[in-house]
């Protein structure tokens, strides 16, 4: 994340420097006492380590695998938990049993005679815990034949809340992997563009706005023919994304280096200049720092906007694949009407797409005001 | 001034020419070709597509179809498309007035919308209006277009009160002067409701931002200290300076004027270049691409000039020579 | 009645067979009209009423108004209503019947076929149309450079037909060898006005094949149809008017067609569409599968009714590629084997494929023909039910052997496993991909499933060859012989092993045969059984391992008449009326 960049840029920039220790765990502190202060950023701070944990934990919390499919329940609604039916009411939670009424209208009548009960840390399929430990046991699940679909199931009756829960590992770290690659860039060649001006800017400039050109779909095609079908379609994505950041960088560094323009006439730049501090050092210790504030909102529009663009990808048929899944990949079912009038829950996914962009939206507002110096002295 | 706008102009020429080859190059390496949908059709055999492909110039090197190509560019002759056997100046023309049309309604809208959003946001930080405000941005923000377009449409079609798409109605023809901007402007609503959100949403997120660092400058600080009224602080001093970095997202979105809005144009079945664009792409359509590259590399750059000339209006300091 | 997700180009032979028409009447009192002596006779259950204006949707743009260089359906199809073909097909009984063409005779060889128009035709500008159009027509056709798909059906054995004006009103025809097909091939011709385009021709292909581009002002496209184009907006819509020379009548002798006005909505896509029709903005649309049961609930309030349409022509199918020059020996060897594709076959769990991706509004399919063709469709060939039992025999048998670790190795001990693609974004591929990948997979395959663009997919297909399996699917014709170019191993879309010099196999030499035989044999039942035979190799040694025939589900407003169900069209255009005053 960039403004974790930014932060530990500092943090070697103080080490280097000769300021006293004594200030340097200062700016982590006063950055948290800031955003203690903020309960709508700690609360998106919140959605989002609770995001990230899904992610971690996926296999765990997912009752089936990716990859589980149940023929004769496609499209099938939401099944949830219940605590009474027909027979009394029950402390443990079951669940019904369900069959195919009628394909055309995907009805599913529920056969209320059969319970199957909801336990907890079962047996299932086998994984391995973050790539490492091999382990069968998942948060919970009904025994078969009974299901539960806590979400729903997509046109393949496969699980959609275990299809989310594995798709957060794409949806939640394609960002993350982009501006981690976008922003170091822009950032400084926005900077060093912005600073020096004249005919380097000039240059500079017209070499962004060649990058820009390049068109990226053809860039895409030729990428996709060129690199393996086998390696799967995760490391298959990851790779296009990598690549198509180191273009992505162009369009950032514009917009730093208008800012750049501005703030290298400003009085404590030219005091720096006058003292004779290198122009390397002033543009990554006194003039990208100021640019924090609108690099964080840039970040916090970024990631959550990789999700979407990973979503537009998957749209055109371009991004996550098939059968891997992503939330933009999830929700792509979702834009056929006749599909999403029958079947809304195919929305869910859309949720989380919200609840992330909204955290990261959240929080990153108020991780601006905290990391601001001037917020903090007042 | 006027001698750093020439000498930019200037420049267009030989990055035009670096990003043509290489656009050409990149798509011509691309797999598959134009005919691609013509070769599945058991009818058609061999024969027809390979003649088809001499008429296209496929068949000869790449670069003497880019030279080629390039000749008649600088003549402004962007050649033929390859689906619809009509000049591409006319069928990207067709569409183009349309596009624009939807572009500067979209555009004035969401900037209308944002700025003063935006300010008032910034003015009065976390009160229960301006987290209403960001919340809608919020959501705004992350509703894909496509998504919202749909939604939108399915609207329209409960409600009744919209058109489903397109830009003018069946009998569009025979209505007079002042029923035709009412038709179109009534096919306008909702994608201009669809963008605005999204659009707008970004904007007034970045207003926001802007105002807010700028109100806590020293110099703000001063102007209050001496005792101005709030408005004159906010209006005269605070707005002017908070609204560069949104000058120059100006300019750049100027370069999107044309292909910005694509996605919805698509969705919303407004007749503008975006599905044009975006077929001819998937299609491998050779000379709409390219003429679409240049189009959208031309505005670009002048959309960038103009962000820089208007950075440098409105702030005295920025200088060019 | 498009195929949902299909968008690979539709194009019948027929091409300006859109408005199709019953059998005229002759008894008594022929009808005639002041200009046109003996006027077809177009059959509809009732009388109508004039004017109206009937609004369809299209999802994309045409790309050229000039008829012979038309490929796809959204030019095919506007500019149906402009043009007429010398004979047409019924849409009831399926059979040829006359048109532009009024009669016909074959000499006794079976290779000597006669036309004679109809006359009193005009074009919309008055200029009757003559011997002259048509024999202009076919010259532009088969010149060289003309982008016209038209002398790849009229080309025998290599040979291209031979073709010249007896008078003003007849025209011959001649072919080297008896040719099956003919009378749906050579019918299907629809003139194009010489005084209109005979100048472009004169310079050159190119320049023909630009003539009448959908630049060319509306009222300058001459045809002799039902409508006139009145006007295009690009990406928004076409509007056509009644062509009050039309040369049909109805029963009555009135001077058809009874709309006043067609309006084709461009849409970006079905779902547009979709809405569209229940908004009441369009009058009829082409549902998909999964929509039959939801619209039939919406009938009353929506004011339409939704049919049970007949099955579609194409269908969908699985390849395995076993063409050398495009994969290495130990998979080549499964690919080519029988028993492997058999295998395949049986795991093919086709109820699941009609049930989930086409909501059980299709039927399992075995073989290239689909039950659509009345004419030539065989259902007694080979079944493969939904058996992995049977397909692990089968593997057996093949010399494959499942290992401790569960993965199926073949004789020498290779691990079977491959990739297969087909193109993204087509959601019906991309559900029956996974499910077949699944069941393969308990078969103890490795397979990897890798959706890709369609532009690299058909690239693959036809020029690198590089691919293991596909999922893909063709459009289908009435009549097998316009699939030689996939069933013939010469053919450039004989997808699994394309122009072979000489038949691979012998059950693909016995295909080859049999294409040739019944190309030059005219007496249909012959034919019948000759493809029934083609059917029956295909089902037995799957070359494509076909998944199952969508029905279509086409839906009208109920304020239009004059339509039925049938296996071909649901209405003819010239008279479909509005039983209501409307629009």
């Amino acid at each position: 994340m960039a403004n974790r960049a930014v932060e530990v840029r500092r943090r070697s920039r103080g080490a280097s420097s000769e300021a006293p220790r004594a200030e340097l765990r200062t700016p982590a502190q006063l950055a948290w006492r800031q955003l203690r202060k903020h309960p709508m950023a700690l609360a998106g701070g919140a959605v989002l380590v609770v995001l990230y944990l899904l992610v971690v934990f996926a296999e765990f919390l997912a009752p089936y695998s990716l990859d589980f499919a149940d023929r004769e329940r496609f499209f099938h609604p939401p099944i949830l938990p219940r605590f009474a039916d027909s027979q009394g009411v029950s402390l443990r939670p079951f669940v019904h049993g369900t069959t195919l009424a009628d394909p055309g209208l995907r009805r599913y009548e529920a056969d209320p005679t059969r319970r199957y009960y909801l336990r907890f840390f079962v047996r299932g399929e086998p994984y391995r815990l973050f790539g490492l430990f091999p382990s069968d046991v998942h948060l919970f699940g009904v025994d078969p034949p009974g299901r539960i679909f806590l979400l729903g199931t997509d046109q393949s009756g496969r699980d959609q809340f275990s299809r989310i829960l594995y798709g957060s590992r794409i949806s939640m770290t394609i960002g993350l992997y982009a501006s981690a690659v976008t922003i170091p860039i822009g950032l400084l060649y926005g900077g060093i563009s912005g600073y020096y001006g004249g005919r380097i800017d000039n240059v500079m400039m017209r070499l962004a706005e060649f990058v820009i050109s390049i068109p990226d779909f053809y860039l895409l095609l030729t990428l996709s023919a060129v690199l393996p079908t086998q390696v799967g379609c995760t490391t298959r994505f990851y790779l296009i994304i990598l690549i198509l950041s180191f273009i992505g960088w162009a369009g950032f560094s514009r917009i730093i280096r208008g800012i750049v323009l501005s703030l290298k006439e400003q009085e404590y730049v030219l005091a720096a200049k006058a003292a004779g501090l290198g122009d390397l050092r002033i543009i990554a210790r006194h003039i990208l720092p100021q640019t924090a504030s609108f690099v964080i909102v840039v970040v916090t529009l970024g990631i959550p906007g990789a999700i979407l663009g990973e979503s537009a990808l998957s749209f055109i048929g371009f991004g996550i694949r098939e059968p891997c899944s992503s939330w933009g990949n999830l929700l792509t079912q979702a834009s056929n009407l006749p599909t999403l009038i029958l079947s809304p829950w195919l929305l869910f996914p859309g949720l989380f797409i919200i609840a992330a962009v909204v955290a990261f939206n959240v929080f990153g507002d108020g991780l601006r005001d905290a990391l601001d110096p001037r917020v903090r002295a007042g | 001034m006027l001698q750093y706008i020439v000498r930019r102009l200037l420049h267009l020429i030989p990055m035009l020419l670096g990003i043509t080859v290489i656009s050409f190059v990149i798509i011509q390496l691309s797999p598959g070709d134009f005919l691609a949908e013509m070769r599945l059709n058991p009818i058609v055999s061999q024969q027809t597509v390979d003649q088809m492909r001499r008429n296209f110039g496929l068949d000869q090197p790449l670069y003497v179809q880019y030279l080629k190509w390039l000749w008649n560019a600088v003549r402004l002759e962007f050649g033929y498309s390859f689906a619809f056997q009509v000049p591409v100046t006319w069928l990207i023309g067709s569409r183009l007035l349309n596009s624009v049309l939807l572009n500067v309604a979209l555009f004035a809208a969401a900037w209308a919308v944002a700025i003063p959003l935006g300010i008032f946001g910034a003015r009065r930080q976390y009160s229960l209006a301006d987290n209403t405000l960001s919340f809608v941005a919020y959501v705004g923000i992350s509703t894909p277009v496509f998504f919202s377009g749909l939604f939108l449409l399915y609207i329209a079609f409960r409600t009744g009160w919209f058109p489903i798409g397109g830009m003018t109605s069946i009998d569009y023809e025979f209505l007079p002067p002042t029923g035709k901007v009412l038709d179109v402007a009534h096919h306008m609503v909702l994608p201009v409701i669809a963008y605005g959100v999204f659009g707008g949403a970004g904007l007034m997120r970045q207003m926001r931002a802007s105002l807010l660092e700028v109100l806590r400058q020293d110099y703000v600080r001063t102007a209050r200290a001496k005792g101005l009224a709030e408005r004159v602080v906010i209006n005269k001093h605070a707005v002017r300076n908070a609204i560069n970095p949104l000058i120059t997202i100006f300019g750049y979105s100027l370069g999107g004027l044309l292909g910005g809005s694509a996605i919805l144009e698509i969705v919303m079945g407004w007749p503008g270049i975006g599905k044009l664009l975006l077929e001819a792409t998937v299609q491998k359509d050779l000379y709409v691409v390219m003429a679409a590259l240049v189009i959208g590399s031309v505005t670009l750059v002048v959309g960038n000039l103009i962000a820089d000339i208007l950075l440098a209006l409105s702030d005295p300091r920025i200088r060019y020579d | 009645m498009g195929q949902p997700g299909a968008r690979l180009a539709v194009i019948g032979v027929l091409i300006a067979a859109v408005p199709a028409a019953g059998p005229a009447v002759a008894q008594m009192g022929r009808p005639s009209l002041p200009d046109v002596p003996n006027p077809k006779v177009v059959e509809a259950s009732d009388v109508g009423r004039f004017g109206g204006t009937f609004v369809v949707s299209s999802i994309s743009d045409p790309r050229t108004f000039n008829l012979l260089v038309a490929q796809e359906t959204s030019s095919t199809a506007p500019l149906g209503y402009l043009f007429e073909s010398l004979a047409e097909t019924n849409r009831v009984t399926l059979e040829v019947e006359p048109n532009l063409a009024e009669s016909w005779t074959v000499s006794r060889d079976g290779r000597t076929w006669v036309f004679r128009l109809r006359r009193g035709v005009q074009w919309f500008d008055g200029r009757p149309v003559t011997a002259d159009d048509v024999v202009f027509t076919l010259n532009a056709a088969f010149t060289p450079g003309v982008q016209s798909s038209l002398p790849d059906v009229l080309t025998i054995a290599g040979k291209k037909i031979g073709y010249r004006k007896v008078d003003d009103y007849t025209v011959e025809f001649r072919t080297d060898q008896p040719f099956g097909p003919f009378l749906r091939t050579v019918g299907g011709i629809a003139p194009l006005p010489k005084h209109r385009l005979e100048a472009a021709l004169r310079q050159g292909a190119t320049e023909f094949n630009r003539a009448w581009g959908i630049n060319t002002p509306p009222r300058d496209l001459i045809g002799n149809g039902p409508f006139v184009m009145h006007s295009y907006a690009p990406g928004q819509r076409i509007t056509f008017v009644r062509n009050a020379r039309y040369w049909k009548v109805d029963r009555q002798g009135q001077r058809l067609p009874y709309l006043a006005r067609i309006v084709i909505e461009i849409v970006p896509n079905v779902d547009a569409s979709r809405l569209k029709f229940l908004a009441r903005e369009t009058d009829s649309y082409a549902a998909r599968p999964r929509e039959y049961a939801e619209l039939r609930g919406m009938q009353q309030a929506g004011n339409f009714t939704i049919f049970d349409g007949p099955p579609t022509f194409g269908g969908d199918f699985l390849m395995f590629n076993q063409n050398p020059a495009g994969v290495r020996p130990p998979k080549l060897a499964w690919f080519q084997n029988v028993k492997f594709r058999q295998a395949a076959s049986h795991a093919v769990d086709r109820d699941t494929i009609v049930r989930q991706v086409y909501a059980g509004r299709a039927t399992p399919r075995y073989g290239p023909e689909s039950p659509a063709n009345k004419f030539f469709y065989n259902p007694n060939v080979r079944q493969y039910p939904y058996d992995l039992a049977r397909a692990e025999a089968l593997l057996r048998e093949a010399g494959f052997a499942r290992g401790a670790d569960g993965l199926l190795r073949d004789a020498q001990g290779n691990v079977v496993e491959f990739t297969i693609a087909t193109n993204a974004g087509n959601a019906d591929r991309e559900a029956i991909g996974n499910l077949i990948r699944q069941d393969l997979g308990r078969l103890g395959m490795r397979v990897t499933f890798a959706p890709e663009a369609f532009n690299t997919l058909v690239g693959k297909l036809v020029g690198t060859f590089n691919w293991e399996a596909m999922i893909l699917g063709f459009t289908g014709t009435i009549d097998p012989h316009n699939g030689q170019n996939v069933w013939k191993s010469s053919g450039s879309l004989h997808a699994w092993w394309p122009k072979q010099e000489r038949p691979a196999t012998d059950w693909e030499a016995e295909i080859d045969r049999i294409f040739d035989q019944a190309a030059t044999t005219v007496d249909q039942q012959k034919r019948r059984q000759l493809y029934n035979r083609f059917q029956e190799i295909v089902a037995e040694y799957v070359p494509l391992i076909y998944f199952a025939t969508p029905l279509t589900q086409p839906a009208f407003r109920n304020t239009l008449a004059n339509f039925s169900p049938a296996p071909g069209a649901f209405y003819d255009i010239e008279t479909i009326y509005y039983r209501t005053p409307y629009r």
